[in-house]
């Protein structure tokens, strides 16, 4: 394996950290390069939800996803141990895992697998997930291996945990917060139309959303322009199928 | 974690925040004032300092009304003057701008001008809250901290209710009511009923004002007539309230 392109992993990895950030396409970019880069035949991602129950994320291809949702529903098996015990598990000969593992043991062998590695995804005391490396020969993971293992895991980490507060916690409350006050400035516009027009609050409204329509703008923009006066949006006050009204 | 416990879980977040600072003002005599809810943020959202600024003058330039500390002071200095920063964006884009590292590709690819500067005074994380009733700007709380450092959900809310105090605080203030008579804003003055916000463009189309002087004009009449501003409202969207020409005997 060349340092090169842990490298360009890890840049790669960077790069996908960006505004549109999913966090889905990130964790399956993260599951190739295990198999491309390491001398693993498959990677499997489970990530724990907010109640603590894992989830399988990413695979790189369909015997690791069988074999982590294998895991999931018998309860046992190294991602699990990985995951509760907050250590690396590695298990070189999965043919002496019968007694630790015995579902696991058996469904792994089926599927062709002989040896395993499971590495939690873990900043300081919180384990956010697990990444697990399956091999089709037994033996160990090579030193090097296993270092450049964990640090895609703790780069995947550490961006998870980035994009979990500013994706998920952040951006929601800016997200809520601009739809509250567009909410808040349709209703300014509705009483200044219902006014002017002398119309009640649900024709303002329909108004409002008929104008916006014909003029392909968004509804919080005409409402916005109509209370701030724009004259774009003064024929909203002369046309319409109702016209023009006379107060009161 | 937000440093003010939560109370009675029937009690709103606001009234939490609010019953404190309320008391520590009647101890001296005075009532709650935007200054005070700016230095009580500061030490309740553990932030380095809090900034209030006033509404932008339409060159993106904000007037810098209240600081808490000499840092967040400069740091709405660097944005007036390179005229970009997540200050000025939260005053345009009337959302919350978030900004847990200041110090990254991210942040510099978005304000190359602001970032380094703002680095350089030893800010590493910027939040800054606009201060709107929809329409209106009333200005943007800003909190800074030297650390890049996150607010966490609870100090997000917080921070969330904090900006709604100083904002019905200011409203108070242009209504000519010197910060009501230290009751709690929201007792009177509820900015989540809709006809509250329907009545303000009535009452702006009425006598052709601009909405801040529409709801000043709502609140001061709610001020006089001693009742809650939803009800004041609600008359004015039921046609029985005009406050161009006087309908009733009143």
């Amino acid at each position: 394996m060349s340092e090169q392109r842990l490298m360009e992993t890890f840049v790669e990895l960077a790069d996908t950290l960006t505004d549109d950030f999913d966090a889905i396409d990130f964790l399956h970019v993260l599951t190739d390069r295990c198999v491309e880069l390491l001398d693993v035949d498959a990677a499997g991602l489970l990530l724990a939800s907010s109640r603590g129950e894992l989830q399988l994320v990413a695979s790189s291809n369909e015997s690791a996803r069988v074999l982590e949702v294998f895991q999931l529903q018998a309860n046992e098996g190294p991602c699990l141990e990985a995951f509760h015990g907050k250590k690396a598990v590695s298990w070189p000969d999965l043919s002496s895992a019968g007694t630790r593992w015995p579902q696991f043991a058996r469904k792994a062998w089926s599927v062709g697998f002989r040896s395993v590695v499971a590495l939690p995804m873990q900043l300081r005391s919180e384990v956010i997930g697990v990444l697990n490396l399956f091999r089709s020969s037994t033996g160990n993971l090579g030193p090097e291996e296993l270092r450049s293992a964990k640090a895609m895991v703790d780069v995947a980490t550490i961006s998870l945990l980035q994009a979990r507060s500013i994706r998920h916690h952040e951006l929601l409350v800016e997200q809520l917060e601009t739809a509250l006050t567009s909410r808040v400035i349709i209703e300014q516009a509705k009483g200044f139309v219902a006014e002017r027009l002398g119309v009640e609050m649900g024709e303002a409204f329909a108004l409002l959303r008929r104008f916006a329509r014909n003029n392909r703008r968004s509804l919080s923009d005409v409402s916005s322009a109509v209370v701030t006066r724009a004259p774009d949006v003064e024929d909203l006050y002369t046309t319409g199928e109702t016209g023009p009204r006379t107060k009161g | 974690m937000s440093l003010i416990q939560s109370g009675n879980p029937e009690e709103s977040r606001l009234a939490q925040l609010w019953v404190p600072m309320s008391e520590h003002a009647r101890k001296q005599g005075r009532t709650v004032s935007v200054e005070l809810v700016c230095d009580t943020a500061a030490i309740a959202l553990e932030v380095a300092g809090v900034g209030l600024l006033a509404g932008s003058d339409g060159n993106g330039r904000m007037e810098l009304r209240y600081s808490t500390t000499s840092l967040c002071t400069r740091l709405a200095d660097i944005e007036n003057t390179v005229g970009e920063g997540p200050m000025i964006e939260a005053s345009r884009s009337l959302a919350p701008v978030l900004v847990s590292d200041l110090d990254n590709v991210a942040a510099a690819r978005r304000w190359p001008l602001y970032t380094a500067l703002a680095v350089e005074e030893g800010a590493r994380a910027f939040f800054a809250f606009p201060l709107v009733v929809g329409a209106v700007r009333v200005g943007v709380l800003t909190l800074c901290r030297r650390e890049p450092v996150a607010l966490d959900v609870a100090e997000l809310t917080d921070a969330l209710v904090f900006g709604e105090i100083a904002l019905m605080l200011i409203l108070d203030e242009h209504a000519g009511l010197s910060n009501g008579d230290g009751e709690q804003p929201g007792n009177t003055f509820t900015l989540s009923d809709p006809q509250v916000h329907q009545a303000a463009g009535m009452v702006a189309a009425q006598l052709d004002l601009s909405l801040d002087d529409a709801y000043a004009r709502l609140r001061a009449r709610a001020f006089v007539d001693r009742r809650p501003l939803s009800e004041v409202a609600a008359e004015v969207v039921a046609r029985l309230l005009r406050f161009d020409i006087d309908l009733g005997a009143s």
